[in-house]
């Protein structure tokens, strides 16, 4: 029986990805490859321990995927968070993608879907108010965190054009945000006081992680499909989603603020370096168009009902 | 929570109003979202209430209650005050829009005085493309032409300019030409807009012509790559001249400190009269006389989509359209007698 292997089990997608699976199609369609094995409640899951990182990783992918007649992978082992030892993270997602692409290429893997992100188009003022997926990923970017998701999906396409019984799906999903969420940005809806640069209000799309999980399973019944944007119904600029929270906000002049963020970061008490705040000045929207063409994909979720669905999760109290 | 204590007593009305209308379930449905709309209009007219509460709140709280949740709401109702809590999807914002309404209109009809002249060339419906000269270095002409057709044209339409890339770049007037409906200027936006069956208004000469020097005023630049006619042709939608005289002189260039702008991601770095000498009065833009004014629109649709393949067809009437706006421009001056009293 074909099945479906998950990397990254442990990460916030992988995982209710990994359960939602379980669900639909069984625990024996399902396999999860990751370096710490799936919660004991998934009972019958089979799980083989493979670190990405590790050099001939490919080689026991290649077994592991013959061995469990593995026909389609989810790759979701990536970091939402950066990272502030940049160089394992870039082993994890651009070594990793390229020992799982080869992997699956020998092992003859029909499909291999790739979790990305919107972000990896870039935060800039020359950006149009909709990106499509045309839109060459900012392969440039100051940031090492897309850097390494650009490189991931080059090396996913780089294989599929040289063997082309591999199918590549990459979804880029917008700023997950919803029950369960834990990363770099929440940390900052946690505070009381939130910076942002002074004189910006631009457009961000937060999606629901139930409409990503729809819209990977969509995504896997349809097959390979190259790249897809995964964007929420509606926009929200940033200043009202802060508001909404309840932040108090407290602008600073854009200059002073990135080398203020990089100094935070390097002293271990940043939640992520300066050139995140590109994102905080310019829009990255990204069109999904194609989603609902292709996959079929809506949204359920607006960027407001996704931030209001986290605020009632994470503050409890005040609703 | 106001909106649910003010939809109680209209649920209670309908309620005793059943017994003596059976029939209509519709009828009361229809009255029922009447009664709605009125309620949201209601809400919508007074924005600066929450606001107000706020503030007394936070006042008679004293310095006790300044606390950060309160400071939060404080800003929280002072933003509202002014934002909507949706923009459209291109980050056009209907209450910013009102808010920087009376400015905007004390700028149109006291200050820089307006005229406009045939609006009737604007379409009231479906796409058009209006292309107007630039000029007077912040982008005050587009918000003007953008009030001309809100104004003056009985379609009421919003006319959504394309702005700069410099300006999209710079803070506080990215957010305040983008949530007054203004986009980057780009291919993929014109085009979307348009196929979407919206009227956009561009000035071609970008950056050339926001920032020319006062001896250069009112003689057109060089008209980009002609990106505006290959979106119009691809679109078949028409092309509406603007002549807008009176811009050139609010803010004279005399001269330019490009090495100033350059850290500041400036592309310029102007010198006028009174910037930077004056200060924060140097920013006042000179009371001048305005008329904006609309030209025949140039219909393409004869070209068909494929003639925007054709560079040479392109350039012909980017520099067609190019030679007829500055005919307007001329004939505008030509008549004018005073930069003041027109």
């Amino acid at each position: 029986m074909a099945r479906i292997a998950i990397t990254g089990t442990a990460s916030f997608l992988g995982s209710r990805l990994l359960r939602r699976l379980v669900a639909a199609r069984g625990a024996d369609a399902v396999l999860a490859v990751d370096i710490t094995p799936p919660p004991t409640t998934l009972q019958g899951v089979s799980h083989r321990m493979v670190d990405l990182t590790l050099p001939g990783a490919d080689r026991r992918l290649v077994d592991v995927f013959r061995e469990e007649a593995v026909d389609t992978v989810v790759h979701a082992a990536f970091f939402t968070t950066p990272r502030r030892d940049s160089a394992y993270a870039h082993e994890l997602e651009s070594i990793g993608t390229l020992h799982l692409a080869a992997g699956a290429a020998a092992a003859g893997v029909r499909h291999l879907l790739l979790r990305s992100f919107t972000a990896v188009y870039g935060a800039r003022g020359q950006n149009p108010s909709f990106l499509t997926e045309e839109r060459k990923p900012d392969a440039d970017s100051r940031l090492a965190w897309v850097r390494d998701k650009v490189e991931a999906e080059a090396h996913a396409f780089s294989f599929s054009r040289r063997y082309p019984g591999l199918g590549v799906s990459v979804l880029r999903f917008a700023a997950l945000l919803g029950p369960g969420v834990h990363t770099f940005y929440t940390r900052l809806l946690g505070r009381r006081v939130v910076t942002v640069p002074l004189g910006y209000d631009p457009l961000v799309q937060l999606l629901h992680p139930d409409d990503a999980l729809d819209a990977i399973m969509l995504a896997l019944e349809k097959g390979p499909s190259g790249v897809i944007n995964v964007v929420p119904r509606a926009t929200i600029t940033l200043l009202t989603a802060l508001h909404l929270s309840d932040k108090l906000v407290m602008p600073v002049p854009h200059p002073a603020a990135y080398p203020l963020a990089d100094l935070w970061w390097a002293s271990g008490v940043g939640e992520a370096p300066g050139g995140f705040l590109d994102y905080a000045r310019f829009a990255c929207v990204a069109d999904g168009a194609k989603a609902s063409a292709e996959l079929g994909f809506a949204a359920r979720h607006s960027s407001r009902e996704a931030l209001e669905s986290y605020l009632a999760y994470r503050f409890p109290e005040a609703a | 929570m106001s909106a649910q204590a003010k939809v109680v007593p209209i649920a209670g009305r309908r309620r005793s109003k059943r017994p003596e209308e059976p029939a209509g379930e519709a009828a009361l449905s229809r009255r029922v979202k009447e009664l709605e709309a009125q309620l949201s209009d209601v809400q919508r007219s007074k924005p600066g209430e929450s606001l107000l509460v706020a503030l007394a709140r936070a006042l008679s709280a004293g310095a006790g209650g300044m606390t950060w949740t309160n400071l939060a709401r404080l800003q929280r109702a002072f933003y509202f005050a002014w934002h909507s809590e949706q923009t459209d999807e291109f980050g056009a914002d209907a209450r910013f829009a009102e808010a920087l309404e009376p400015f905007l209109e004390f700028l149109y009809a006291m200050w820089w005085r307006v005229e406009a002249t045939g609006t009737e060339h604007v379409p009231a419906s479906g796409p058009g493309l209006v292309v107007a000269n630039h000029s007077g270095v912040l982008p005050y002409d587009g918000l003007m032409l953008q009030l001309a057709i809100r104004h003056e044209h009985p379609a009421r339409r919003l006319c959504r300019m394309l702005a700069l890339d410099m300006f999209a770049l710079l803070p506080v007037l990215a957010p305040l030409l983008s949530k007054s409906g203004s986009l980057r200027a780009s291919p993929e936006n014109a085009e979307r807009l348009l196929r979407q069956g919206e009227l956009l208004g561009v000035f071609p000469e970008g950056v050339k012509g926001v920032g020319k020097r006062f001896r250069e005023r009112y003689k057109l630049a060089r008209f980009g790559r002609g990106g505006f006619v290959r979106v119009a042709l691809r679109t078949g939608a028409p092309i509406i001249p603007c002549a807008i005289v009176g811009a050139e002189e609010i803010h004279p260039v005399i001269g330019k400190a490009d090495w100033l702008g350059r850290p500041f991601g400036l592309p310029y770095f102007p010198l006028t009269p009174t910037f930077p000498w004056l200060g924060p009065l140097g920013i006042v833009p000179l009371p001048t006389k305005w008329s904006i004014d609309f030209g025949e629109p140039v219909d393409l649709s004869e070209y068909g989509p494929e003639g925007a393949e054709d560079p040479i067809l392109v350039n012909r009437i980017s520099e067609s359209v190019r030679a007829s706006l500055q005919r307007m421009v001329d004939g505008r001056l030509a008549r004018r007698r005073s930069v003041w009293f027109g």
